[in-house]
């Protein structure tokens, strides 16, 4: 039985610790996605709090035929949607330069960073979909599990997220060469 | 890995945060506080015996209640039978005037090639697809 496999069965006996040291290297990589999806930095801890809090509650749902970063996952934007319809307020109203959580996690840089780009481009599942795919490694299979959605929505909306970035990306490239010759 | 998709691994990474003691404290404490459903529906409920007989009890003279205030009734009054439903008013006719729409040829062309530019663009994205994934 793999270690985490042990942890897993330990928590489900009811284990607060076992599940600690469970998740504990997930939190970090769940807390900068839930940054990228919450109005604030308090939002986002909250957010974390709450799917850590769901998924012990409820880890005898879990089916070990998933990767378990693909259930946490799935928990925390249920979290994050239900956060959202409870707000009466857009969150793009809430987000402006100064108040936006990610505009003071990101390390100064002289071009602007994807993944800002992707939040005004992008609907949120489509920006969730190139998230799991591109920083957790998760297969289509996997993204289609955790937004509920067809094998091949997935497969082309991924499509569409790169066509939208790369268009983006190169015309960062573009500027920066036509600034270069003057 | 292509361009693009280091370039996205690389600006997650700088996206700075990181789970603060006093978070990692709530976290910790706020899992020490709750129970998980199953470990909480597994667990036994022990219940005195006297419950159990004053339960009994309490059933067994309800039933008997029942049987007692059934017997006693006389039997039920036969009801009177009802008028039989009048017969429906004549209900004027409606009378629909359809004409069938006729296309004509240049609309069954222009569906027609509309209907082949969507097969072209269907198989132009299924190749995208194909190519990538």
């Amino acid at each position: 039985m793999s270690n985490e496999a042990s942890l897993i069965a330990a928590a489900r006996k009811g284990s607060a610790t076992a599940f600690t040291d469970l998740v504990r290297a997930y939190r970090e990589g769940l807390l900068r996605f839930l940054l990228t999806r919450t109005s604030s930095y308090a939002d986002a801890e909250d957010a974390l709090q709450d799917t850590l809090i769901n998924a012990f509650r409820y880890l005898h749902s879990y089916d070990p035929r998933w990767r378990f970063s693909t259930w946490l996952y799935r928990i925390a934007i249920n979290n994050v949607s239900r956060l959202r319809s409870v707000d009466t307020v857009e969150l793009g109203d809430l987000r402006d330069e100064e108040s936006d959580p990610l505009q003071h996690c990101i390390a100064a840089s002289d071009r602007e960073n994807l993944w800002q780009c992707a939040r005004r481009q992008l609907s949120d599942d489509v920006y969730t979909a190139m998230w799991l795919r591109y920083v957790e490694d998760m297969s289509v299979n996997d993204i289609s599990t955790v937004l509920d959605r067809s094998v091949s929505w997935t497969k082309v909306n991924l499509l569409r997220g790169r066509k939208t970035l790369d268009a983006e990306l190169n015309k960062d490239a573009t500027d920066d060469k036509s600034k270069a010759y003057g | 890995m292509d361009k693009l998709a280091k370039q996205l691994r690389d600006d997650a990474e700088r996206i700075e945060c990181t789970v603060s003691e006093e978070l990692d404290e709530r976290i910790r404490a706020s899992l020490h506080g709750i129970t998980p459903e199953a470990v909480a529906r597994s667990a036994p409920r022990s219940k005195s015996f006297s419950f159990w007989f004053v339960s009994s009890l309490t059933g067994a003279a309800a039933a008997a209640t029942i049987i007692a205030i059934v017997n006693l009734q006389g039997p039920a009054p036969i009801p009177e039978t009802t008028d039989a439903v009048p017969a429906p008013l004549n209900l004027p006719t409606i009378q629909w005037h359809v004409e069938t729409a006729v296309l004509t040829t240049p609309l069954e062309q222009e569906i027609e090639n509309l209907q082949s530019d969507l097969k072209k663009a269907e198989e132009a994205v299924k190749q995208d697809i194909d190519r990538l994934f």
